[in-house]
């Protein structure tokens, strides 16, 4: 039997998306499938089909978390976290200005990693209080960028990638930290 | 059931998979399951968004099994038909029987 393994990423996408009552079941079953296919097809086929499944899985699981009763609950803590992140970027830009007292290029660097370890830190801090929430704060977060971008807040040109660097890992940096550290955890435990 | 309150295409198909399986029905068997009998390629995730809300209804119960390496040591939920899902499936296709009775001659037609 060839060892296979799952695409990552995939896995993740779907630890940190999928709701808790069946996680980890809905994982496993995917796992089990995917060594099934990677015996009678190639690897690439196999990543495929887990890739299609991870991605077609999404939409019917955002809309049964929208319609149970959990959402609104949820929601609130999305709306809480996302509160606390922007006093934590404005309390880190204003120490910045202060500190440092950098000029437009200066802040074009700095403006990401106080942006990212903002994100990580209330990712973190959803998962803690309610999984689910997560969902809620990157699709809060992911609509913010959006509207920054579109109003042009930064004063001086940045290249497009700067800006699609925060529409993509914005999002990412809420979901992903969580999960591997609560995997990172769980081996910790488990050892 | 109340009355009027009939199953949606996918809980009736899920149903109906369950009863198949007989007490051995997991995630991925009911996916694979449809997909033989009907062609329908469902996502792991529809399958166990459905399976949740036909549990809140009472309709199918589940359990967890035990964990093993080739699902990466996660464990497996078996889901089973109670008696409130024997009843839904049977006024569900009781429904559909009536509505289709006399239309034979005329699928070509609708």
């Amino acid at each position: 039997m060839r060892r296979c393994s799952p695409p990552t990423f995939a896995c993740w996408l779907l630890e940190s998306l999928l709701p808790d009552p069946y996680r980890e079941a809905a994982l496993g079953d995917l796992i089990e499938e995917y060594a099934l296919r990677i015996e009678s097809t190639s690897r690439f086929t196999a990543s495929r089909w887990f890739w299609s499944q991870a991605c077609r899985s999404l939409p019917p699981t955002v809309w049964s978390l929208l319609r149970s009763r959990d959402c609104l609950i949820s929601i609130s803590i999305a709306i809480g976290v996302y509160i606390f992140m922007g006093t934590l970027k404005f309390a880190a830009d204003w120490m910045i200005s202060k500190l440092v007292a950098p000029d437009q290029s200066t802040h074009v660097v700095l403006a990401p990693i106080v942006f990212l370890t903002t994100t990580v830190i209330g990712g973190c801090v959803a998962a803690r209080i309610r999984r689910g929430a997560t969902i809620f704060l990157a699709l809060m977060i992911t609509i913010t960028v959006a509207i920054l971008i579109d109003v042009k807040v930064c004063s001086i040109p940045v290249p497009w990638w700067y800006q699609f660097g925060f529409l993509t890992l914005g999002p990412l940096t809420v979901i992903i930290p969580p999960t591997l550290f609560g995997r990172l955890k769980q081996q910790g435990t488990v050892t | 059931m109340k009355r009027g309150e009939l199953l949606g295409s996918l809980e009736h198909i899920i149903l109906l998979a369950l009863v198949r399986l007989d007490g051995n029905a997991y995630g991925m068997i009911v996916r694979r399951e449809i997909e033989e009998r009907t062609g329908r390629n469902l996502s792991i995730g529809a399958v166990y968004a459905t399976l949740e809300r036909l549990e809140a209804k009472g309709y199918v119960s589940s359990f967890t099994g035990e964990p093993t390496p080739e699902r990466g040591g996660r464990a497996k939920r078996l889901f089973r038909v109670e008696a409130a899902g024997k009843r839904a499936l049977q006024i569900s296709n009781q429904t559909i029987r009536s509505m289709a009775a006399g239309l034979k001659g005329r699928w070509g037609t609708i």
